[in-house]
């Protein structure tokens, strides 16, 4: 197998690559700004350099020429190479850091002269905490700066689109957001203008930056030159903890990374994931974070004698559903699903109905035919299509659903985490003669229609899972903590550095930023406190038992998930109806 | 004997009226190369024509002196797809002004030169990159193009032969960095002009990805001379190491600046005295940068039987580049000049690369510093540090064309710098 030796340590390599990228995978470090993973590869920050060279092969002989102490003669490039456009080679020996004073150096000046016209107004930067150049400055860099001059300036604050605002003068012109509007985007709207140390990137004159995964060039950008307009003066990166989760605002579930301050959800990143959306996401799935921070449902409301809804308790809630329940019979109830409600939730909704003797369950897709693309955004606008479709939902169109409505005069009406009323021809007089029951997150036009409302857990609150697109089952892990979880006693609730050393003076704890929610299978669960049928724990409960009913989910566990970040299952197109 | 200069007559700008004119051209034995390799095509397959410009050892004029011939060959064989010539007749070096020369005065021979190189590599798009400041030159260029394609020489089946080639003018828009052959090509593609990382090589992808060789306007037109008189005469003009005639451009504090063709290997003192005129006023001679501003300045003294050929420079210090002369006298303020050409290098960093980038501009601005009399004698260290972090740490050549002036007239005026400094030098008591 082909070998190279880096720091005089020998490593076998398989597939032809890139030396910075082969270091990388095998877990060495060499400092870089310009290199992406996913983008190409223009070497032109100079940071990686690394000594190279090849053993001198001697073609009489056929075999690798010798010194006196028997040990390969390297013929050296005569000049540093940067590793993450150097090609790996068998036999190829390199030097970094660890091993060469003058590759060391070389680090060390190459950081002096990014420095010299970089603002370090690291105090007031955005990036700062997360900041690839502080951080390799700190580790690699020069004690001090000999630049005694004034630094140059350029544009500061201008807003390049409506999401991203550029800093000019903090850009080290690594271009990486260029490649990604090139070469990943494709809408080609930024570019480097100006020349020497005075370029930045920029937008064609008088074009606005307005790509849908612009957001995408903040993540990539190796210093504070670009921030997010929304994110920007928020929140320091240490305040915050950091959760995987995965965007639930669209159909195509890309990984995420949740970051929270005070059980507020303050941004939204992609998280790597090689199947769905390698490092990048839409601007749409980082901006739907505030749904699960603003006008949300805390604790049930409830609608006495046609008047406006009200407050009232979790007790007075479902002892006001059971009286309705035992008025009805079981065609007498509607039950509508969502595709955005998980599986989990989904599954129990669905079992407890079941069990009463209810027959059929609808649910409304959330489809916006052409506003897909083909990078990450689908046309479907819910996270659990596919999943729902698996549990035997059947899907009813907007103008159905308002003849199903009419023709079966429901007495009671369930619906699930969807707003209907916004996107179908159902109107509120359609629901005045049944008595409405609204399980949701947060307040809608359907949530003020209904005449009871149950506060569910979003998707940061709770543990469970969704199925994309493609059918690969993801799970979320709860981020924000609800008024009857606790971050210190989940275990799998990230921890914030003020969680782990914080006191309670400076660690934030405003109560009104809990919501008064529960998830919605436990509510399920609470209705059914006198029987033993429905008696679920855990979400992961909830995960095995599908798993023993429904074949396309059998063996998938949170773990296996975890590890694969998402299963991909086996799942019959469309229209899969499973007996439950 | 051509090596005589007194006795020298011009082979690539000759003295005759309307030569660029192409019915005055054939009548001076004008495309009689071309025309005698595609009459026999059997001895002057591409193969051997390539190897016989190998042969005549025409070295680059571009600046790095590289066999035109051995470059020629290092295209791939042709596998039927697109492939390209890309002329260099950008000259932004300061200090440089022969290609318009040829454009003005001799088009012909160029495109000539240009046709049989396209025939020798198999290639059938040639490019012509002119600067964009020698708008007058490309009109002229081009007026000869149109007469070229008028008489048959270029277009469809060149007089007659299976052999097609075009060629087209493409003006730059005023870059230095856009006359490094990979930055050529990225502004030829309608890109930002910046240098690609090497390897690959143009030759294996270059425009557009296709095999690309990048030529000199004045190597190209000495092309002609050794298809009509072949190599062995071509040999015999100058050095062995350095043939062939060469367009010095002096300019500078002599009697009369120009462009002067002269065999290669001329001595420097020879064409400062007697070619240029010798010095303006009668003042001394204090320094000179031979091939064009990247090229290390060198003291009068050290010019001592030195000649315009690449190995004699090297041995005296400096480069051949394009052989732009600047002559200096002793009125010469090197910390004036040195800092005005790192000003223009500063300004013609492309800004790819971190350590030119930013390095150009600190060179600029410590020699500001200096030249407006604020300097201390730490910020000549501090200078060469910069020199070498910028050298040989970058993609293209930029860096080091900006870091060698700096680095060799610190070494070659020392004192002159360090008298600049004196001024705010303060005693540690």
């Amino acid at each position: 197998m082909p070998e190279i030796f880096i720091d005089n340590k020998r490593y076998e390599f398989e597939q032809p690559g890139k030396v910075l990228q082969f270091m990388l995978d095998n877990g060495l470090d060499l400092p870089f700004f310009c290199y992406h993973p996913s983008l190409s590869i223009p070497a032109n920050c100079r940071q990686c350099m690394v000594k190279a060279g090849m053993p001198v092969f001697d073609k009489v002989k056929g075999t690798f020429e010798l010194d006196e102490n028997g040990e390969r003669v390297i013929r050296y490039f005569p000049k540093l190479m940067t590793a993450c456009s150097l090609d790996l080679a068998d036999g190829m020996v390199v030097h970094t850091h660890h091993s060469d004073e003058l590759v060391k150096q070389a680090q060390a000046d190459n950081l002096e002269f990014i420095l010299i016209n970089h603002p370090l107004d690291c105090p007031i930067c955005d990036q700062a905490g997360e900041c690839p150049l502080q951080i390799l400055t700190y580790k690699y860099g020069p004690e001090g700066s000999r630049f005694e001059h004034k630094k140059v300036h350029k544009p500061k604050a201008i807003q390049l689109g409506p999401r991203v605002i550029l800093d000019a003068e903090r850009c080290i012109n690594c271009t990486r957001c260029v490649r990604f509007t090139d070469e990943i985007s494709k809408t080609h709207q930024l570019t480097i203008i100006s020349r020497g140390d005075k370029n930045y990137p920029m937008t064609a004159n008088g074009k606005v930056f307005d790509d849908p995964y612009s957001l995408n060039t903040v993540d990539i950008c190796p210093v504070g030159a670009l921030t997010s307009a929304d994110f920007r003066f928020k929140a320091r990166v240490w305040e915050m903890n950091q959760t995987p989760g995965i965007d639930i605002s669209n159909g195509k579930g890309c990984s995420t990374w949740v970051w929270t301050r005070d059980n507020l959800v303050m941004r939204i990143t992609p998280r790597f994931n090689e199947a769905v959306n390698d490092h990048w996401m839409p601007d749409s799935g980082r901006l739907s974070y505030r749904i699960f921070n603003e006008n949300r449902i805390s604790k049930p409301w409830i609608r006495p004698d046609e008047k406006e809804q009200v407050r009232t308790t979790w007790n007075n809630a479902e002892l006001t559903l059971r009286e309705e329940l035992d008025k009805v019979k079981p065609p007498e109830i509607l039950v509508i699903g969502s595709p955005h409600a998980s599986v989990e939730d989904s599954y129990a909704y669905k079992a407890y109905f079941k069990s009463l003797g209810v027959a059929d369950f609808y649910f409304l897709p959330h489809v916006i035919p052409g506003s897909g693309d083909d990078l990450l955004l689908s046309d479907d606008q819910a996270p659990n299509t596919r999943g729902i479709r698996a549990l035997g939902y059947s899907e009813v169109a907007g103008d159905k659903l308002q003849k199903l409505v009419a023709s079966g005069r429901p007495k009671l009406v369930f619906i699930l985490n969807d707003d209907i009323l916004d996107r179908s021809d159902l109107a509120p007089s359609h629901l005045e003669d049944a008595y409405t029951v609204y399980l949701g997150t947060n307040h809608n036009s359907t949530s003020r229609a209904a005449d009871l409302v149950i506060p569910i857990t979003t998707a940061v609150e709770h543990a469970a899972s969704y199925i994309n697109v493609d059918g690969r089952i993801q799970r979320t892990v709860p981020a924000k903590e609800t008024l009857y979880t606790n971050r210190r006693l989940n275990l799998e609730m990230s921890m914030g550095r003020p969680d782990h050393y914080g006191t309670k003076f400076d660690n934030w704890v405003t109560d009104a930023n809990r919501i008064d929610c529960i998830p919605a299978w436990e509510f399920i669960t609470r209705l059914n406190s006198g029987s033993d049928t429905f008696v679920w724990e855990s979400s992961r409960r909830i995960l095995a038992e599908i798993g023993k009913k429904i074949p396309a989910f059998q063996g998938i566990t949170y773990e296996q998930m975890d590890e694969n970040n998402g299963i991909q299952l086996k799942l019959e197109q469309d229209s899969e109806v499973n007996t439950i | 004997m051509p090596n005589d200069w007194k006795t020298y007559k011009p082979l690539l700008l000759p003295a005759i009226k309307d030569l660029h004119e192409i019915s005055i051209y054939e009548k001076n034995n004008g495309y009689q190369a071309l025309r005698k390799i595609l009459k026999d095509r059997e001895t002057w397959s591409p193969k051997n024509v390539t190897s016989e410009v190998k042969t005549a050892n025409i070295r680059g004029r571009g600046g790095a002196g590289f066999n035109a011939g051995l470059k020629w060959s290092f295209m791939p064989e042709p596998d039927g797809k697109p492939r390209y010539l890309a002329c260099n007749g950008d000259e932004s070096e300061p200090g440089t002004f022969k290609d318009r020369k040829i454009f003005e005065f001799n088009p012909h021979l160029f495109i000539e030169g240009a046709i049989i190189a396209a025939y020798a590599m198999q290639v059938e798009v040639i490019y012509v990159y002119i600067r964009g400041e020698y708008r007058p030159f490309v009109k002229m260029l081009q007026k000869a193009i149109e007469q070229a394609y008028e008489k048959g020489y270029l277009g469809k089946k060149v007089q007659g032969s299976d052999f097609s080639v075009d060629m087209y003018t493409h003006m730059g828009a005023g870059a230095y960095i856009c006359g490094e052959e990979s930055s050529l090509m990225e502004s030829l593609e309608g890109k930002r002009g910046y240098p690609r990382v090497k390897p690959p090589f143009p030759a294996q992808r270059g425009l557009w990805g296709r095999p690309t060789t990048i030529n000199n306007i004045e190597t190209l037109a000495n092309v002609p001379l050794v298809m009509n008189y072949g190599a062995d005469w071509y040999l015999r003009i100058g050095p062995d190491t350095h043939p062939g005639p060469v367009l010095y451009g002096i300019s500078g504090h002599v009697n009369r600046p120009a462009v002067y063709e002269y065999p290669a290997g001329m001595n420097i003192m020879t064409l400062i005295n007697d070619v240029a005129g010798g010095m303006r006023g009668g003042k001394k001679l204090k320094a000179l940068i031979p091939g064009g501003s990247s090229t290390p300045p060198l003291r009068a003294d050290m010019l001592e039987g030195v000649t315009m050929d690449a190995d004699s420079l090297r041995e005296a210090g400096s480069m051949m580049g394009t052989a732009g002369m600047v002559v200096m006298d002793e009125d010469t303020d090197m910390v004036d000049l040195i800092w005005r050409i790192s000003y223009f290098y500063a300004h013609e960093s492309c800004g790819q690369c971190t350590p030119c980038r930013d390095g150009t501009g600190w060179l600029e601005k410590t020699l500001r510093k200096i030249k407006n009399g604020d300097g201390e004698l730490r910020d000549l260290d501090l200078l060469l540090a910069i020199c070498h972090r910028m050298e040989g740490r970058t993609i293209c050549a930029l860096a080091d064309a900006a870091a060698w002036p700096v680095r060799y007239s610190i070494d070659r005026f020392r004192e002159e710098f360090e008298r600049k400094c004196k001024k705010t030098v303060y005693a540690v008591a």
